[in-house]
């Protein structure tokens, strides 16, 4: 079978480190509590020797027949494995032996530590002990065998729960067996020995296929004892009666153990591949659920509700602020009046060890604590409370907890980079916009105080000889110029407040038609080349606005009518009411829009034809910002018969003062002071 | 006896600037770099009137105004920057008689300056006229009669007070609150929208044009102003 890597938690060692030595230690674990001190042996000479080391275990049928304190030992074991820099390896197979000398060759091992164990003695005598088997058949492979620092090795005695169920297991194969005996004695007058040795197979075969091991092995011996002893002549004895009888007894014997040998293989490698199913099925479905999500918050919710369903418990999924303290992101709440609890998630988030209920760090709490890492940085802890209380995760569940919560956390650093780029996006975007404004400020500055700084200094030299039109026109220049500068800066603060946030819209009930008088108002001089109308409903609701804004709103809109349309064509200022907003237009006959920039002109420094013009390209942008701070629409679109039309809507509020309510409310006889 | 300005301004690109019109057209001018001296030579030169910057390095525009309006009742302009409308107002309502923002052209100083002294400085005749006339527009206040051109003009009696009390400060920013407190009483100085009704009114009977007003002109932010000359 494959070796399967049980643990992220370990990087391998560099390849640097596998050249400077070609040492390769290996250190097979058994569910004892020397496993412990095995491993911390092997890792000090493999330290000293800068060997990369590996610790495995064999996960054999008997595996299963372990009680849950001696699986939790071995997958502890394999903890402290990966903790401590080696590679934990578990394998499934049959022969402890034979797996490991296969493993040590397929990985170039050159040195084995194995621990002294506490083997049967009659295993030892035979020939059949570990330790034995592996001096036999390791070939140029050194086998150092280490004995407990004053500890005795002893295999996980079996509790009183597990023994009497042992017994009962021998009791109900005793029970098949005497079962089939009874049936053999009243079906022996009409079978043939034969058929009766098959009767006692089937009961083998049924028997190993729902106990475990040693039941199948006592139910063949004592079938083949009592079907020599009640069948076979001479009856009612062991004695038999010719050979013949004696190849038929040793046959059963034979088949009889290797079908029941067979069948726990099988059995066990069902349960295995069962095993594998369900943690491939739940790491799929996990992986399938979070490549969907692109939001942090809930790619964390959907992995603690998935790793919640498949352990039927409570999870939480922790995270650091940014001061570095634990939050609760995800999951279900845990109370905090347990003080360790919390104790132990910050443990866990500081060293990256597995900790809490069931593990042999910490254990005196509720939860199982999980470091979420990602890229050897400990990104969160995820934290699972089973739902029954006194039900801990074996070493299997731990395993599929451990690879669920490297796909979170795997989920997770994924969607951190992704907002990290995203972040980088920004930064570049807003960079290549500062550019763009420097560029386009300074440009926009500079023009007109060249404009003014020439007029003033050839109204200063040509004082003499200059006649006084010319003077005045000058004036004039640096006049408009001042005041266009003025305009643009006003405009770029405006900007800057609107995009910070730092502009708090002041609604108030006001006219449109005065805001767009007071626009008009400002733009007087300009306007003066271009003929202006305006018609508006003289029954227009009142508007709840900022007026400010509303008429920087009109004012960047008739400038850039004036901007982009020669001089002499028509604007014209409409405005009607329509369903639950007030619609305003600002309409030119100039050129028009280029085709499918209707949209582009409302970005920032976005300009028609670049240079050709004045202005930073922002007036529309600031408008955009207003209007929709108002909840309303702005949109640009070509006039029929030629020009351009930018139109804004604002939508209408419930309750506008009206004139009737006016004259009631107010009245209309003013109280006069007292004096 | 030339009209005496105090200046009080930090910036020195400024009162230069103010210095060369000023002088040029008749006015004595004093010059304060900061507040404090501001308010010495208020108390020392007795101004006619205070031209007020509200970026002083020592105090607030306010405070100066305060410290003013406990002793003083000359004539004080606001000059401030744009956005600052808050503050206009403030300051307005603190008993600053009016405001312009910079940049600002000379012509507009002279104007609100010559509005302001019309308060300060004794008239030939002090009773209140019989008639006043602006444009197309002329009132007779014995009668309480309103024309625009030669024909008569309906107004409620709403309209003619506030008709009038923009008369009495003709050439002068009113604010809102000033308005409706005087229009209306004190119990109203909340009402922005409906001055706002009335004054759309007032613009449709009087203006020729009301969306673009000649006589009564709308200061954004602050309140409304009747145009002087």
């Amino acid at each position: 079978m494959q070796p399967e890597p049980t643990l992220g938690g370990a990087p391998p060692p560099t390849e640097q480190a596998t050249l400077a030595s070609r040492e390769r230690l290996l250190v097979c674990l058994s569910p004892s509590p020397f496993s412990l001190p095995l491993i911390r042996a092997t890792k000090r000479i493999a330290e000293a020797q800068g060997a990369r080391w590996y610790a495995l275990y064999v996960e054999t049928p008997a595996h299963s027949r372990l009680s849950r304190e001696d699986q939790e030992l071995v997958s502890q074991a394999l903890y402290l494995a990966a903790q401590l820099g080696g590679q934990a390896v578990k394998v499934s197979g049959f022969r402890i032996g034979d797996e490991i000398l296969a493993f040590a060759r397929d990985n170039r091992i050159s040195k084995i530590f194995v621990g002294k164990p506490y083997e049967r003695r009659w295993r030892r005598f035979l020939g059949l002990s570990l330790v034995d088997h592996l001096i036999w058949h390791c070939g140029l492979i050194d086998i150092l065998v280490i004995s407990g620092e004053g500890e005795e090795a002893v295999p996980g005695a079996p509790t009183a729960l597990k023994g009497r169920r042992w017994l009962w297991e021998y009791l109900l194969a005793a029970g098949g067996v005497g079962l089939c005996t009874g049936l053999g004695c009243i079906l022996f007058p009409y079978l043939a020995l034969t058929n009766l040795a098959m009767i006692y197979l089937l009961t083998v075969v049924i028997i190993s296929s729902f106990l475990r091991q040693g039941p199948a092995i006592f139910s063949s011996l004592f079938s083949v004892a009592a079907f020599a002893f009640f069948f076979v002549p001479h009856y009612y004895s062991f004695a038999v009666a010719n050979t013949e009888y004696a190849i038929t007894l040793v046959v059963m014997l034979v088949v009889s153990l290797l079908v029941s040998g067979l069948t726990t293989r099988v059995r066990h490698q069902a349960r295995v591949s069962r095993q594998q199913e369900r943690q491939t099925a739940a790491l799929y479905e996990m992986s399938q659920n979070l490549t969907a999500i692109d939001s942090l918050e809930e790619l964390l919710k959907v992995a603690a509700e998935q790793i919640s369903t498949i352990f039927d418990s409570r999870v939480t999924i922790l995270m650091p602020d940014s001061e570095e303290k634990l939050r609760i992101r995800a999951g279900h709440p845990f109370s905090d009046d347990d003080v360790r609890e919390g104790m132990v998630a910050k443990w866990v988030f500081r060293h990256g060890h597995l900790a809490g209920a069931g593990t042999d760090t910490l254990p005196a709490v509720k939860g199982i604590y999980l470091p979420l890492l990602a890229s050897q940085n400990i990104i969160g802890v995820l934290r699972l409370e089973t739902n029954q209380p006194d039900r801990l995760l074996g070493a299997d569940s731990l395993r599929l907890l451990e690879a669920l919560g490297a796909q979170a956390a795997l989920a997770i650093s994924r969607e951190n980079l992704s907002r990290q780029a995203q972040v980088a996006r920004f930064q570049i975007e807003a960079e290549q916009m500062r550019n763009a404004l420097l560029s386009s400020v300074s440009h926009d500055l500079r023009t007109p105080l060249t404009v003014i700084a020439g007029s003033a200094s050839s109204l200063l030299e040509g004082e003499n000889h200059l006649d006084g039109s010319t003077k005045q026109e000058l004036a004039q220049t640096i006049y408009e110029e001042a005041r266009r500068l003025d305009r643009l800066v006003h405009n770029l603060l405006e900007m800057s407040r609107l995009q910070s946030g730092e502009v708090k819209i002041n609604l108030e009930w006001h006219v449109l038609e005065e805001v767009i008088g007071c626009a008009l108002a400002q733009l007087d001089s300009q306007l003066q080349e271009h003929p202006v109308s305006i018609s508006l409903p003289t029954d227009l609701p009142l508007v709840q606005i900022d007026a400010l804004l509303l008429e920087r709103v009109v004012i960047n809109l008739l400038e850039n009518a004036i901007k982009y349309t020669p001089a002499g064509t028509p604007v014209e200022i409409s405005g009607r009411l329509q369903d639950k907003e007030i619609w305003v237009a600002v309409a030119d006959r100039g050129p028009g829009l280029p085709a499918g920039q209707e949209e582009r002109i409302f970005e920032k420094f976005y300009q028609l034809a670049p240079r050709s013009a004045r202005g930073a390209g922002l007036g529309l942008t600031i408008c955009r910002s207003i209007i929709e701070a108002h909840g309303g629409h702005i949109g640009a679109a070509n006039r029929p018969g030629g020009g351009a039309v930018f139109s804004f809507t604002i939508p209408l509020v419930e309750g506008a003062p009206i004139l009737d309510k006016v004259e009631k409310n107010l009245p209309d006889e003013p109280d006069h002071p007292a004096h | 006896m030339n009209p005496t300005i105090l200046l009080i301004e930090d910036d020195a690109q400024i009162r230069r600037f103010l210095r060369a019109s000023l002088v040029t057209q008749g006015y004595e001018l004093i010059e304060a770099g900061t507040g404090r001296e501001g308010l010495a030579l208020a108390a020392s030169r007795v101004p006619d009137i205070v031209l007020l910057d509200l970026g002083l390095p020592d105090m607030e525009g306010l405070e100066v105004i305060n410290q003013l309006r406990t002793w003083s009742g000359v004539a004080i302009i606001v000059l401030s920057a744009r956005g600052q409308e808050r503050d206009k107002v403030a300051n307005l309502d603190a008993g600053a008689d009016d405001y312009l923002t910079k940049p600002f052209g000379i012509g507009e100083l002279l104007a609100r300056m010559r509005v302001a002294l019309r308060k300060t400085l004794p008239t030939e005749d002090n009773q209140p006229e019989p008639t006043f006339s602006l444009g197309q527009i002329k009132v007779d206040f014995e009668r309480r009669l309103v024309f625009r051109g030669p024909e008569e003009v309906h107004l409620t009696p709403i309209e003619y007070k506030l008709l009038t009390v923009l008369i009495k400060h003709r050439g002068k920013v009113v604010t809102h609150r000033q308005l409706l407190k005087e229009v209306w009483g004190p119990s109203y100085i909340e009402q922005n929208p409906y001055l706002r009704i009335f004054i759309l009114n007032l613009r449709r009977k009087l203006e020729a044009d009301p969306t673009r007003p000649q006589y009564l002109l709308t200061e954004p932010g602050v309140g409304y102003r009747l145009r002087d000359e």
